[in-house]
């Protein structure tokens, strides 16, 4: 077995001695997450379950509309915001306390390798950094969850990806999911698998940036394997009570192929998908834009901020360019406050919101309008998606967002 | 289930679920949300749906959020989805609300936009009735079909009394 199996296996109901392809596994669920977004399903708020299967292992992150936009949702989200008194729930992120759902899991400790995920937010398969299998799943479903402690999934073949390797120092980590995504195109209800001498030299923020992008070329889980870095990680958040999953050695993979991380370069996807509209960036023609993002649980992280405020220090962003960037957890902003990327940022007319999904989504802080021209390094880049279905949206590292806020027009470097 | 049969709605591949169910639904009222299906990419289609009209697509359907998709293009009037490929939780949403999903490898080459559908759900065949082009398809596990059969999860989470009153 493969180390999703495993994990199916390890959280099933059920017995069993193994776990194979198109088998249904009834599953366990060790930590269940919950985000502001249930205040907008009415079926949440209207009949909610009744009680939790267990309130400690449950979780309410409030994230999209932090803080609320307008009155309609302020409203439904203090609604929401009754159930944490009502169910007791220990583990609480409020605005100004938390920040994006699976970057909070991951600092508050909440993805121990080995374990089994729920979350709503169609992202959730940025777990996978965790040796953690998890991935979005609907709203009436988590009430499911929520109700019983248990889901389902149907097991789906594995990709083995080989990552070998090491980056140039041009490229990021987004740029290897481009290529990811390049080589395998679109691959519903299949998983991956990342595996490779590339990945010790990939940090945990790597890993889960190109782990919640795999969530748009449709994958079912996607997981890398433990190792020390991923142990570093848990040992300096003081969680040492997990198991984590390594595959059998005689392992049968669906699929597998190899990148050659020398050999990435910044890459961009041109507006609407990624599947198959992914360029290198130094093939786009001169292309102004108006807005410029950076954010979201895919590239909002430190290590985002860090090459924000290193393109940006000693320059200013275009007097054509909205230049907006958001931190993904509130830890990240302090962080990035102490080591002064924030200062930067701000000194080079950049705009700084609180951590939030919100510009990713078109929800708040930044919805866009008809003819504006976007690069961003959230996480989609569908028609409408943020604001206006008039706007084109580019997606890039944050590296390449910066550069282009700089310059005025998509540009992978400052010095082009 | 009983069979289906309606008239054809062709799209293309990658059909996201922001195309089914703009961000600006969210805080509609819920009468007004299935008439923003498809308003950036097809303009005025959701006006021309009639009830029990079918939805053929490409690869990789309902890809992107977690957002009552499903729900939205149910709520239109569509009485079932066949594409080449679906995104995994655009089915899990569809099971979970009750609504058909269905992958049907080599559906878009047999049929036109407009083309007369039928689905026999016992033997596993679509029948194009305007071409008589029939294509056989791997059912939906019996697990899955039993939650579409009984209405959705939250009716099945209410009959079981495990929902509550409102917040």
């Amino acid at each position: 077995m493969n180390i999703i199996e495993k994990i199916l296996r390890n959280h099933s109901v059920e017995d069993i001695p193994e776990v194979s392809p198109g088998d249904i596994v009834t599953v366990n669920v060790d930590r269940a997450i919950i985000t502001d977004m249930a205040a907008l399903h009415p079926e949440f708020i209207n009949e909610p379950p009744v009680k939790p299967f267990d309130n400690n292992k449950i979780a309410v992150i409030f994230d999209h509309f932090v803080p609320p936009p307008n009155i309609e949702i302020s409203n439904r989200i203090n609604r929401l915001r009754k159930l944490v008194d009502l169910w007791n729930i220990r583990d609480f992120y409020d605005a100004g306390r938390g920040g994006i759902s699976h970057v909070i899991a991951a600092e508050k400790g909440f993805l121990k390798p080995g374990s089994l995920i729920a979350n709503t937010d169609s992202h959730t398969i940025a777990v996978g950094a965790f040796n953690t299998v998890g991935r979005g799943l609907g709203t009436p479903e988590i009430m499911n969850i929520i109700a019983t402690g248990k889901t389902w999934f149907v097991t789906g073949d594995t990709i083995r990806v080989d990552l070998n390797g090491n980056m140039n120092s041009n490229a990021s980590y987004r740029d290897v999911f481009f290529n990811i995504a390049g080589t395998t195109g679109d691959i519903p209800n299949n998983n991956i698998e990342f595996h490779g001498d590339g990945i010790k030299h990939i940090t945990m923020d790597g890993r889960s940036s190109i782990s919640t992008m795999c969530a748009e070329i449709s994958a079912e889980f996607s997981v890398f394997p433990y190792d020390g870095v991923l142990k570093n990680y848990m040992d300096n958040i003081n969680i040492y009570d997990y198991k984590a999953i390594e595959p059998d050695n005689n392992t049968h993979y669906y699929k597998t192929y190899d990148i050659d991380l020398n050999k990435i370069e910044p890459m961009i996807a041109l507006p609407d998908r990624i599947i198959n509209n992914i360029k290198p960036v130094s093939e786009i023609n001169k292309t102004e834009i108006s807005v410029a993002v950076v954010g979201s649980c895919a590239n909002g992280r430190l290590s985002d901020l860090r090459d924000v405020s290193s393109v940006l220090k000693n320059h200013r962003v275009s007097r054509n360019v909205r230049f907006i960037v958001t931190p993904a957890s509130q830890e990240i902003y302090n962080e990035a406050l102490r080591l002064g990327y924030i200062d930067t940022i701000i000194k080079s007319d950049a705009l700084v919101t609180n951590p939030t999904c919100g510009a990713c989504l078109g929800g708040h802080m930044g919805v866009v309008g008809d003819g504006d021209t976007v690069i961003s390094s959230t996480t989609r880049n569908f028609k409408g998606r943020m604001g206006s279905s008039r706007a084109n949206i580019y997606l890039a590292s944050a590296k390449t967002v910066a550069a282009s806020a700089v310059k005025g027009y998509i540009s992978g470097d400052l010095s082009e | 289930m009983n069979n289906i049969e309606g008239k054809i709605w062709l799209f293309g591949d990658d059909i996201n679920t922001d195309l089914m169910y703009p961000q600006v639904c969210y805080t509609l009222k819920e009468e007004e949300k299935p008439f923003y299906a498809m308003s950036a990419n097809r303009p005025g289609w959701s006006k021309m749906v009639n009830h029990g009209d079918i939805i053929v697509a490409g690869r990789n359907f309902g890809t992107g959020s977690s957002r009552p998709a499903a729900d939205n293009i149910k709520n239109l009037g569509i009485s079932c989805v066949i594409a080449e490929s679906i995104n995994g939780l655009f089915l899990r949403n569809s099971v979970n609300s009750g609504f058909l999903a269905l992958t049907v490898p080599g559906i878009v080459d047999a049929v036109d936009e407009g083309d007369l559908l039928y689905i026999d759900l016992k033997n596993n065949t679509v029948i194009n009735k305007s071409n008589n082009k029939k294509i056989n398809f791997k059912p939906l596990p019996q697990f899955l079909m039993d939650i579409i059969e009984n209405g959705g999860i939250i009716n099945i989470l209410r009959n079981k009394g495990l929902l509550g009153w409102p917040l």
